[in-house]
């Protein structure tokens, strides 16, 4: 289910490296599946790039659910 | 248009001649998605920001042509913002044009450039016309002046979904409308459904990698026979045209004993080198790094970790520098000072030989499977040595960070796999034409001028005049001077001998066994069957002189000793200094040595000696 990014708790450097990639705040992100044993995220941003991200990475960046109507 | 595997790590140059006849030095630097995100300057993206700013300081015009990804615009599009805003004439070149067109879209270029205020050129780098027009496009750019900043941030979204407008219907066998890009993201969908599922993804990827390398070693073995026959033809030919002699001597026994026998590898090389490209190339690469990223995690490496660990599986030299794309400083080091041990093609000539040797009966598909376990050995020996590395360096490190695209799954374009595995087997052949050529004759001298009276250990009755005059050589006497340190291990005078020739490339122990076996065999024709040459090879007191437990004990020593010299240089390019490349050499050895002893004292005691 997409969802959209609210915050990150990451210092800025680590913020950086996701904004340049297209997850920044006010984003998009879907997360397609998750590698097993804590393994890193495969996630889709809302420009249609897809990402491997790390799970302790990702469990900093805050999303809240899209509802039905702002889902593309 | 990206930092994943398969995008060029390395900063490379070429001059050119623009349309109108003036010059101009090309380069392409690594792949980066911001100018502005930190970044370690040692990594490939901080090489890229180094060459940008230098470049702004340098002499002459400066342009800057960005290469982005026309079907993937708003991931590209904030680093020509950031581009743009750094005060140099810009050009966008807006690749896969015929990507785009397949899926019925068109990028419009004018409302891009609008958007962008720099030139915009839409092209296809599959079509033979787009070199010169960018050639052209890069000229008329070079007369641009810096483009004036935007009155306001650019909205990439937007911007992309301006320029390439709403998708078009294009029509799909009798299936109805179907939109290309959703159905190029179905495609990529299916088949990570299954190539990405948490338990069929990982056990996909181990079959396939292990089939992969079973293939290679299985369809080459015909091509390397054939070239073994014409090796023996020609040695055969040179024998009979020029008589036995000092000069026969030296092409036969010396030059093809030795460089013929390495030659025969060349297919195993060639066909890797294609496996690997065809990996890359169809976007499966990336996802690997993303199914071991977490196995990795457990012996200190990760997801970036993977592509240069197993590119190190082709050549150590382009591996090492693939390193670059790790951010992480420690994580490069750490996967800079195991590459070595990873199974690069450089092993399989010594392997095949061994394998020959001393398992003689087994079929070909045991012998693949000999030989996929001595991969496995390699993949294990990386990984406790990275365990080893890290509790010794990085106790209480943070955790690297792992973010990696994924890009959507492409079929290979035959002409760039075609030109890749030409490079690759031009360089063995090269390798093989020079140093390995060179090596062998050099050896032929020193295996058949004598330097001593008398060996400490006489050759056993009856043994060829060649035999005797071998064993009074230069080549013997280091060798046998090394006996004391060897004798442990199961090695003699012959194997050291091959082992000092391999300390600067790896496969040129076969050339030496070559050398030795073809002098010591010499007859009215050579032979060309080393392998049965070492297994007859007696010792002083009558006995083979090489029993399984040696054959093992060789097989142990290959799998851990860093016998590459280009291996070392890249190392010492890479940190900047001797102190790294003198680590792995010694702990290489020094466990080579110790795994070497272990096997052969372990087989002795089993009863293989």
């Amino acid at each position: 289910m997409p969802a959209r990014i609210v915050g990150f708790r990451l210092d800025p450097h680590e913020a950086s490296w996701l904004e340049a990639v297209g997850l920044s705040c006010g984003g998009q992100v879907t997360v397609l599946r998750k590698a097993l044993f804590g393994g890193p995220l495969h996630i889709r941003t809302g420009e249609g790039g897809e990402f491997a991200v790390d799970r302790t990475l990702a469990s900093h960046v805050d999303v809240t659910p899209l509802s039905g109507l702002e889902a593309p | 248009v990206g930092n994943f595997p398969g995008i060029t790590v390395d900063v490379l140059e070429a001059e050119v001649e623009l349309p109108g006849g003036e010059r101009a030095r090309i380069v392409d630097l690594p792949g980066t998605y911001s100018l502005r995100a930190g970044v370690d300057p040692e990594s490939d993206e901080g090489v890229a920001r180094r060459y940008i700013d230098s470049a702004r300081e340098g002499p002459g015009r400066v342009l800057v042509a960005q290469v982005l990804d026309s079907t993937n615009l708003a991931l590209n599009l904030r680093l020509t913002e950031e581009l743009r805003a750094m005060g140099l004439p810009l050009l966008v070149l807006a690749t896969q044009r015929d990507v785009l067109e397949s899926e019925g879209r068109r990028l419009n270029v004018s409302a891009f450039e609008a958007a962008l205020g720099v030139p915009v050129l839409w092209v296809s780098a599959r079509e033979r016309t787009t070199r010169a027009t960018v050639l052209e496009a890069l000229r008329a750019s070079t007369q641009d002046r810096v483009p004036t900043p935007l009155p306001r941030p650019l909205d990439v979204a937007q911007v992309a979904r301006a320029a390439l407008g709403t998708p078009a219907l294009v029509r799909s066998g009798g299936s109805g409308g179907v939109d290309g890009r959703l159905k190029l993201f179905r495609r990529t969908a299916r088949l990570d459904r299954v190539l990405m599922h948490p338990f069929l993804g990982p056990l996909a990827f181990l079959g396939l990698m292990a089939g992969l390398f079973t293939l290679v070693l299985l369809a080459a073995a015909p091509a390397s026979l054939l070239i073994g026959k014409a090796v023996d033809l020609l040695a055969g030919q040179i024998h009979r045209a020029l008589g036995p002699g000092i000069l026969s001597g030296l092409l036969c026994e010396g030059v093809l004993s030795g460089a013929g026998t390495v030659l025969q590898f060349l297919p195993q090389i060639v066909l890797l080198t294609v496996a690997l490209e065809l990996v890359e190339a169809s976007g499966y690469l990336a996802r690997g790094a993303y199914l071991v990223d977490r196995l990795l995690r457990l012996f200190g490496l990760g997801g970036r970790s993977f592509v240069p660990l197993l590119m190190g599986h082709a050549c150590a030299v382009p591996a090492i520098t693939a390193t670059r794309s790790i951010r992480d400083p420690r994580q490069r080091l750490r996967t800079l000072l195991v590459i070595p041990l990873t199974t690069c093609s450089a092993r399989i000539p010594a392997y095949v030989l061994l394998i020959a040797t001393f398992f003689p009966t087994l079929g070909a598909l045991a012998k693949a499977l000999v030989f996929l376990s001595l991969y496995v050995l390699g993949l294990l020996s990386t990984a406790v040595a990275s365990l080893i590395i890290g509790a010794a360096r990085e106790r209480n490190a943070p955790r690297p960070l792992f973010v990696l695209e994924l890009p959507p799954y492409r079929a290979p374009q035959p002409a760039q796999v075609a030109r890749t595995a030409w490079r690759g087997g031009m360089h063995f052949v090269k390798e093989v034409g020079t140093v390995i050529v060179a090596v062998s004759a050099v050896l032929y001298i020193l295996l058949s001028v004598p330097v001593v009276k008398a060996p400490p250990v006489p050759p056993p009755p009856g043994a060829p005049a060649r035999t005797v005059l071998m064993s009074r050589s230069a080549a013997a006497w280091v060798g046998r001077a090394l006996e004391p340190l060897s004798r442990p291990l199961g090695f003699d005078w012959r194997v050291n001998v091959g082992l000092i020739g391999a300390f600067g490339a790896r496969e040129v122990m076969v050339s030496t066994m070559g050398v030795i076996f073809g002098i010591e065999n010499a007859k009215d024709a050579p032979v060309s069957d080393l392998s049965s040459q070492i297994r007859g090879a007696k010792g002083p007191d009558g006995r083979p002189a090489y029993p399984l437990a040696s054959g093992l004990a060789l097989l142990a020593f290959f799998v851990l000793a860093c016998q590459c010299m280009s291996t070392v240089a890249a190392l010492r390019r890479e940190t900047k200094g001797w102190r790294w490349p003198l680590f792995v050499v010694g702990y290489s050895y020094a466990g080579a040595y110790l795994a070497a002893l272990v096997v052969f004292k372990g087989a002795s005691a089993l009863g293989l000696g």
